[in-house]
């Protein structure tokens, strides 16, 4: 095999492989992603979501006790809607009224939004632009 | 003073224009004295963007609130050394930044191969060029540092995060990196252009491809460490877009430069060769498109801004150059040479080439997943860190294990009884380690396990490797140990250099496996006196103290940290509170053991007006390896890179030839 073998039969292996490789990215993704949607867009869906949405009011309650409740709204749009959240585990620092931030959960017959444990992300105030370059 | 910075930028468009058109034309019809002008206003650019630099840096240093950018990230009381780096704290002077580093760069690159590779450089010149006029351009007319406002009386401070000793190097270790890979493709395309398709483009970018390779390593290195010390969720690495953007030309310039060995050493894969460099280029380009434009949600987000869309332009283009050109030299890069054997050198180099690219590939389509299932479904679908960590195991064992056998398989072909030879103590070595940790509960991670087993085969071929060629050259010189050790890794610096970085992947991988298929955690709220118990270690909250520091409140609960029957002193961790940006940023305290590499990793998540804190503690084994792993980086790069008058006559006779000939024959 070794001395008649030549790039384009390794080429077409390799083709082979990739294809596979893509077989498997596609499996992993169908089961692995989670939908990004806006308090609009949440509408009557049941499934794990990440909501990404900017804080509204005053938060009340303890993250590290029974759960703390917030109000989220859609960043950008004249949507009104808003979505009642309720958060358990690790606030992050950036954390306040006004800021913009995702969470993932699943939404509760009553229309609050249970989310998982720790799974806050905020996002840096327009104010400053990070460093973190890879501009 | 806003004036001479525009001044200068405008400037620097003006010379970098020359330099593209008129080296263009100096190419295209031979024009030696037109292309030595263009040269020559290449390295211009270079002082013009200095002095647009400088002006902004003196904006800072003198609390110039006039300038919007300078009001936006400084304030008069930030400390003086985060008013430097606060240069690079918003996008125009990132953007700033990377013109600067890019000037530089570019004439460095072609100064130093101006006599070596003159025909070459002539076309190198208006690619460097051409580069320099596109972000030129968005600094002048889309995005200036240099916008003037009525000053406020003091400025809105920089982010709490950035002001870390940290944010001052990092994001400039990554610019080196991230900028530097314009250099070799730069050069891979002049050689395209010029139609020669010899390796000489190869010898005059290595070097220069490493220093970039290594800066962008170590930057992401040094923002994991930042990540670790200063964000304080407890981890260093989460696969965020703007992370991601930085590993993938990583992964691809790795790639890249093991495949010159092989075309350098057999004339192999020159079209796969181009295609890396052109890739790492355009990821670097795609990268920051993702994050400027705001297109993925990220930890790490920007403000979301018009040069979104010209940075998809620019990688558009450099696409759309790269393909061209390849296309219209195919014929002259397909060479003869053939793999000879799936069990050699070559072989194990090409596997490793693929398997760097499909991770590369796949991070690539998560990341970008976003957006792709948005424009299909209708609806964007984001990827967590289980699919990275399935990639990461699937593709990364794999080449750990390559790592071991590649240096160490013969060329050309392998023949059975070879292999046998070399790889009996590394494989008798792996075997035993894997045994040994099963025997110390290590099963309870089948990656990490197999890792751990990686590593030692792979340390064992490094160590057996350094020890043959020492006694090699003992048994020839009758040096003694340390002279022969020396002389070995002074004469072959490319190849011992190379194991030393080996090494250091190796520590990285221990270090990554370690702290995240063995870590342990525990939180709960105490009250003073109360403790939490995670993995051996107790922890036992004493007080909660308040100090007012130079520009923020510092609050700190002090814990005692006991291991079993010994006291370890204590830890303190808590958070600060920054007046003039009314951030609260956390302050996470670190018990590092230098010994066995372990971190005990304090969070005083929530702290109540009673006093009681909300404590997260994670135990993290092996994680100081990641740092060793920089530092072991960074000397097996230096030890590659360090001038060796030898290999440059050797090249320089070789090339001489090869560049008074046509082109050096394909086999």
């Amino acid at each position: 095999m070794a001395r008649t073998s030549s790039p384009a039969r390794l080429v077409v292996a390799l083709s082979i492989a990739a294809v596979l490789a893509v077989f498997l990215l596609y499996t992993s993704l169908a089961g692995g992603g989670t939908p990004s949607v806006a308090p609009s867009e949440l509408g009557a869906k049941t499934g794990e979501v990440s909501l990404v949405g900017r804080v509204v009011g005053t938060p009340t309650g303890d993250p590290h006790g029974s759960g703390m409740r917030f109000t989220l709204q859609d960043i950008e749009g004249a949507h009104k809607e808003q979505v009642t959240v309720l958060y358990k585990g690790s606030v992050p620092d950036l954390f306040r009224t006004g800021r913009d931030l995702v969470v993932t959960g699943t939404q509760r017959a009553d229309g609050t939004f249970v989310t998982t444990p720790g799974s806050m992300i905020t996002k840096c105030p327009s104010k400053y632009q990070a460093v973190e370059p890879s501009a | 003073m806003a004036d001479l910075g525009r001044a200068a930028l405008l400037l620097t468009l003006g010379l970098s224009l020359y330099a593209l058109v008129g080296g263009g034309v100096a190419a295209a019809l031979g024009r030696r004295r037109l292309a030595l002008s263009a040269r020559n206003a290449l390295y211009a650019s270079f002082f013009s963007t200095l002095v647009a630099s400088a002006v902004l840096v003196a904006g800072f240093v003198r609390d110039d609130f006039s300038l919007a950018y300078v009001a936006g990230h400084s304030s008069r009381e930030l400390p003086l050394q985060y008013k430097f780096s606060a240069f690079w704290g918003g996008q125009e002077g990132s953007l700033l930044l990377w013109l600067l580093v890019l000037t530089a760069y570019a004439s460095l690159a072609v100064w130093f191969a101006r006599k070596r590779a003159r025909d070459l450089v002539v076309w190198v010149t208006p690619v460097l060029a051409g580069i320099t006029v596109a972000f030129t351009w968005l600094l002048v007319a889309v995005s200036s540092p240099f916008d003037t406002i009525a000053a406020p009386l003091d400025g809105n401070g920089l982010n709490p995060s950035l002001q870390n000793p940290y944010m001052v190097i990092h994001p400039v270790f990554l610019y080196l990196g991230y900028v530097g890979l314009a250099v070799p493709f730069a050069f891979a395309m002049g050689s395209l252009l010029s139609g020669r398709t010899d390796e000489r483009w190869i010898v005059a970018t290595r070097r220069w491809t490493i220093v970039a390779w290594t800066a962008l390593g170590i930057g992401q290195l040094l923002g994991a460490h930042w990540a670790y010390e200063e964000v304080g969720w407890g981890g260093y690495y989460a696969w965020d877009p703007v992370e991601n953007a930085a590993l993938m030309p990583w992964l691809v310039a790795t790639a890249y430069l093991h495949s010159v060995m092989i075309q350098e050493k057999r004339g192999m894969l020159r079209i796969w060769n181009v295609t890396l460099v052109g890739l790492a280029f355009c990821l670097s380009l795609f990268g920051t498109f993702l994050t400027r434009s705001g297109i993925v949600s990220s930890i790490h987000s920007f403000t979301q801004s018009g040069i979104g869309p010209w940075f998809l332009g620019f990688v558009v283009a450099a696409v759309v150059f790269t393909v061209t050109m390849i296309w219209l030299r195919l014929p002259q890069l397909r060479t003869k040479a053939r793999l000879e054997s799936l069990v050699s050198r070559e072989a194990a180099f090409l596997y490793n080439n693929l398997l760097l690219v499909a991770l590369c590939l796949t991070i690539l389509w998560g990341t970008a997943w976003p957006i792709v299932s948005e424009a299909i479904r209708g609806e964007a679908v984001v990827v967590g860190r289980p699919y990275y960590d399935f990639f990461l195991r699937i593709f990364g064992l794999p080449l750990l294990l390559l790592m071991g056998i590649g240096p160490l398989i013969a060329w050309r072909r392998a023949s059975l009884r070879g292999l046998a030879r070399v790889f009996a103590w590394p494989v008798g070595i792996a075997l035993a380690t894997g045994a040994l940790l099963i025997a110390l509960g290590a099963g309870s991670s089948i990656p990490g396990l197999i890792a751990y087993t990686f590593a030692a085969f792979v340390l064992a071929t490094i160590v057996l490797e350094f020890a043959r060629g020492t006694a090699a050259r003992r048994a020839l010189t009758g040096e003694s140990v340390p002279v022969a050790f020396g002389q070995l890794v002074g004469r072959n610096r490319r190849r011992y250099g190379g194991y030393v970085v080996h090494a250091s992947i190796v520590l990285l991988a221990i270090g990554v496996a370690g702290s995240s298929a063995y870590d342990s955690v525990a939180e709960g709220r105490l009250v003073r006196g109360e403790s939490l118990s995670v993995a051996d270690y107790t922890v036992t909250y004493r007080a909660l103290t308040e100090r007012e520091g130079a520009n923020a409140t510092e609050i700190r609960a002090v814990l005692d940290v006991r291991r079993g029957d010994d006291e370890l002193g204590t830890v303190r961790a808590g958070k600060n509170a920054y007046s003039a940006e009314q951030q609260v940023s956390n302050e996470v305290g670190i018990r590092s053991d230098l010994v066995t590499g372990e971190d005990l990793f304090v969070i005083a998540e929530q702290v109540r007006e009673d006093g009681a804190v909300f404590f997260r503690v994670f135990v993290k084994p092996l994680v100081n390896l990641i740092w060793l792993a920089g530092l072991v980086f960074l000397l097996g790069s230096l030890i590659t890179l360090w001038p060796d008058a030898r290999e440059e006559r050797r090249l320089a006779t070789r090339y001489a030839r090869a560049g008074d000939a046509a082109d050096r024959p394909a086999t």
